[in-house]
């Protein structure tokens, strides 16, 4: 589904943000990604979404080599790819039903589409009943499941995650990374890059750790730790 | 639009999705859009006020011009066959309005009344002025070559068009003219340019937004189309308000402005008015739209 060949990112900064990353996830996979801050984790999922173009090497997801997409296709790729945010990035002046609609509404979607989607979504994500309410009226928790369902209601085969239980407390992160394994069943493929040991010590899925942009470890039912001795 | 078994019927939903979008905005960033139209209203009311100036100066130019007439004096004498040939031409000539011929009898009454308690004629026995034929061009551009064709003439004697007065005039015209011109697109540029900050501020404060539409897939027309839309409408209704108060201050300095200018030809009513209303409505639309483009444009090069 994803695959990093040889990839290196440098800003124009001049900040060599990833090296020779080689790196393939497979189609329904779920992968960690896990390192300390500034390790390279986040730049790595925007290249997957195509934020940012490496300097060398190629990304392909879903089988496009992603340096021969021309700018306006950029937006149909992301349509196939959800991303979740720590700070959920969700719009303040718009109801939880709002914000997920407008994932459909602003990519032409019809009305139709929109009112069979949502509810179906929201019910997902377990936020149904707080669906007429502001994001400032809601939990951290309930934002992170707004933000969820937005990326997921254009039915992604990908989801991202950077971060997504950086600002929730233990209990409510546990229940995000479990809403995350029930999308996964469903078959889309989940990336997270987090700090949260807990939840990948519990989980026992793909581990992959990033040491200066690099991939120092990579391992198939992996802890937290791995790769720190 | 969707289609529904072969006919293409509008999507409401998405209509009633796009008018709140441009609504919310507008509510949400009242005092940007109130901003955005106060300037637009301003640059109308000055781009408005200088065009009427010069449509005013064009007429008066026009109005001038067009009195301006040309006497051709004749040699004595002529056969009368010579000179119905020569104004049979002239009027056949597609520059020239009117001929008339003036026999020297009229000249010296014409001559006599204009003279009338100024000087005393009726010391002269007889009338040294010669027929003449009075000819009117379709337009003032055209006086000088006639009249210089007409010199050239063998029946004429000499050929009389006050050169130096209406040379002068359409110069002044035609550079009055041309630096209108150049004012008009500096004042276009200008204001475009006043409109564009002012859009771009109000972009600013929705950058998030726009990150939001381009994570979630929109193309950049999709999240180009609301500002542009918002742009055209601030243009319109700043544009309204100008062309409002340009027409409360005609009402009520044009006649003033006659009166007070009663020695300049200056026909205000054959001034295009809804016309010159219809182009600042149409400027103020385009300028908002074109602000609009730039400004998100260069948010999303950024996002």
């Amino acid at each position: 589904m994803i695959a990093f060949q040889d990839v290196s990112l440098v800003y124009p900064n001049g900040v060599h943000a990833l090296s020779h990353i080689d790196l393939t996830i497979g189609r329904g996979e779920f992968l960690f990604l896990v390192g300390s801050t500034g390790q390279g984790k986040s730049s790595l999922l925007k290249c997957v979404y195509r934020e940012v173009l490496p300097v060398s090497g190629e990304v392909t997801v879903d089988g496009r080599p992603l340096s021969a997409l021309r700018r306006g296709q950029v937006p149909f790729l992301r349509r196939k790819i959800g991303v979740v945010f720590q700070d959920f990035k969700l719009l303040h002046q718009k109801t939880v039903w709002e914000n997920v609609a407008y994932a459909l509404q602003v990519t032409g979607a019809g009305s139709r589409d929109v009112l069979r989607r949502v509810p179906r979504t929201l019910e997902l994500v377990g936020i149904a009943h707080k669906s007429k309410m502001f994001p400032y009226e809601l939990s951290g928790g309930e934002q992170q499941r707004t933000a969820i369902a937005r990326a997921l209601v254009n039915n992604p085969l990908i989801l991202l995650c950077d971060e997504p239980t950086g600002n929730l407390d233990p209990e409510t992160s546990s229940e995000i990374t479990a809403l995350l394994a029930r999308i996964n069943t469903k078959g889309t493929t989940v990336v997270v890059a987090t700090h949260n040991q807990a939840a990948v010590d519990r989980m026992r899925r793909r581990v992959v750790r990033m040491i200066n942009g690099r991939i120092a470890h990579d391992e198939e039912r992996g802890h937290y730790h791995i790769g720190l001795g | 639009m969707m289609k529904s078994e072969g006919i293409t019927i509008l999507d409401w939903g998405k209509v009633r999705f796009f008018c709140g979008e441009v609504a919310q905005n507008f509510s949400r960033n009242i005092t940007m859009a109130l901003t955005a139209i106060g300037t637009v209203t301003i640059s109308i009311v000055l781009l408005g006020t200088f065009l009427f100036l010069r449509e005013s100066f064009d007429l008066v130019m026009s109005n001038i011009t067009r009195q301006v007439t040309i006497a051709a004096y004749l040699r004595d004498d002529i056969p009368p066959q010579r000179l119905a040939h020569v104004v049979r031409v002239l009027h056949a000539d597609p520059r020239i309005d009117r001929v008339r011929f003036m026999p020297k009898k009229e000249a010296m009454r014409q001559l006599r009344q204009t003279l009338r308690g100024k000087m005393n004629l009726d010391v002269v026995n007889s009338n040294p002025l010669p027929d003449a034929l009075i000819v009117h061009t379709v337009t003032p551009d055209e006086v000088a070559p006639v009249a210089q064709e007409l010199a050239g003439l063998s029946i004429i004697r000499t050929v009389n068009y006050s050169r130096r007065v209406t040379d002068t005039l359409f110069k002044a015209a035609k550079v009055f003219s041309a630096a209108g011109l150049g004012i008009v697109g500096l004042l276009f540029i200008a204001t475009t340019l006043l409109i564009y900050n002012t859009i771009r501020l109000t972009v600013f404060a929705r950058q998030r937004e726009i990150h939001i539409m381009q994570l979630v897939g929109a193309t950049r027309w999709a999240v180009r189309w609301p500002f542009v839309f918002e742009g055209v409408l601030s243009g319109l209704f700043g544009a309204a308000l100008g062309v409002g108060l340009l027409a409360a201050g005609y009402r009520y300095l044009a006649p003033k402005l006659t009166l007070s200018l009663p020695f300049v030809p200056l026909k205000l009513a054959s001034i295009p008015l809804a016309h010159l209303a219809v182009e600042l409505l149409a400027v103020g639309a385009l300028v908002g739209m074109l602000a609009s483009l730039f400004s998100v444009s260069r948010s999303l090069q950024a996002a």
